[in-house]
């Protein structure tokens, strides 16, 4: 094999376990896919190193010439979706190895695969928020007013998205606008609990998946991948709770 | 009355949250079964055992097992089916109660309700993990079996 095309594969490749990290796919779980696919393309070795922020491949081609690449990985968006159609192209080439060309195609494929249109997500904020609500003990009275708030809060992350804020500005001051609106709806009548509305709302800001997720990496031993998560979890936790203090000042009792 | 109501809003946020993580299609109906499932089962538990942890346990196992198996007959990976059915019992009330007190100063009741959190978080954790096991070891010998049948 050219090795400049050996190059491009190797890129190829790299952009899946990237597109796997980011959409939320535990660390073992993209080790093992890369692994897969570069030993699918006749590399003699494969060293892969995963963490939550970073990737870090170098592979031994069977001429025993090695190859490393490196990547930061910035944010995360949970999308199943695409951790789906990353574990099946892997499937496929550790069938049948493609050339690089229809690799890159597949790849760029996947990437732009269109997701659920903005107005399905208003509404499962919306839901969302209104089911917690009720779920914890609130009345419905409560998961109407986490339904407004949990739309509200839907503009307001597309907003300080757009913003390009930074993540924990973002959760504070989100957490802030639940906690004010749940505050506003309750004072006009609607709801009667602050406290459970806001739980309703929390479900969608609080880290409890990364919480157990990287609890799952430490007990699994990827230990600093479990930490990374952890550390993140609880920082997100206290920006939550510096917005609700915000609000709580305001409006005491 | 009150539990089934509960749990059918577990369901619906399975689902709801299915949806924003881009599932899609017939996995949507398993995320709500597997929701209402595993709060079945931990309000089973609760009820005859009176321990929170020992309730997430036994619900992550159960519904752990039904995703490797559905996973297996969908041909697609655990996680998906996995994470939108564990999402009611995510501890996320216990978690706004904690930041809760961290803000109004209470801090005893802020350390009882962070301890909780923890034995929670780390309860759904070691449930996945068991599974996890239970499932490589039973493919393992299921595999060497077939071998010695054919060899």
């Amino acid at each position: 094999m050219m090795q400049s095309e050996f190059i491009r594969i190797m890129t190829a490749v790299m952009d899946v376990g990237e597109m796997m990290l980011t959409s939320g796919a535990e660390v073992n779980r993209v080790e093992d896919t890369l692994n897969r696919m570069l030993q699918a393309y006749g590399c003699v070795r494969v060293d892969v190193f995963t963490i939550t922020s970073s990737i870090v491949v170098t592979a031994r081609t069977a001429d025993g010439e090695s190859f490393t690449q490196t990547r930061r990985i910035q944010d995360y968006v949970t999308d199943m979706y695409k951790i789906e159609r990353c574990n099946a192209l892997s499937r496929k080439i550790c069938k049948s190895a493609l050339p690089a060309e229809e690799l890159q195609k597949e790849v760029e494929g996947i990437r732009k695969e269109k997701s659920y249109p903005g107005w399905v997500r208003l509404l499962a904020y919306g839901g969302i928020s209104a089911v917690f609500s009720v779920f914890f003990g609130g009345t419905f009275g409560d998961g109407a007013a986490a339904l407004l708030c949990g739309l509200l809060l839907f503009g307001a992350i597309e907003l300080c998205n757009k913003l390009k804020l930074q993540r924990i500005i973002l959760t504070i001051l989100c957490s802030a606008i639940v906690g004010l609106g749940a505050v506003l709806l309750t004072g006009i009548g609607l709801g009667n609990s602050v406290d459970k509305i806001i739980i309703g709302n929390i479900m969608l800001l609080i880290p409890g998946i990364s919480l157990t997720t990287s609890v799952r990496d430490m007990i699994s031993g990827d230990t600093i991948s479990g930490l990374l998560g952890l550390c993140e979890a609880v920082i997100r936790a206290l920006a939550i709770a510096v917005g609700f203090a915000l609000v709580l000042w305001g409006f005491p009792g | 009355m009150n539990e089934v109501l509960q749990t059918c809003m577990g369901m619906l946020g399975a689902v709801g949250f299915a949806v924003l993580f881009h599932v899609k299609g017939k996995k949507l109906i398993v995320a709500a079964v597997g929701g209402g499932l595993s709060w079945i089962v931990y309000l089973v538990v609760l009820e005859r055992y009176g321990d929170k942890a020992l309730g997430l346990l036994a619900s992550t196992v159960t519904v752990g097992l039904l995703a490797e198996i559905l996973a297996r007959v969908m041909k697609t990976p655990v996680t998906i089916l996995l994470v939108p059915m564990l999402i009611p019992l995510i501890p996320g009330s216990d978690l706004y109660y904690t930041t809760s007190y961290l803000v109004r100063g209470q801090t005893e009741e802020c350390a009882r309700s962070l301890d909780l959190v923890i034995r929670e978080a780390g309860a759904i954790a070691f449930g996945i993990i068991l599974v996890t096991c239970m499932v490589q070891v039973v493919l393992q010998l299921a595999n060497r079996l077939k071998t010695v049948k054919i060899g």
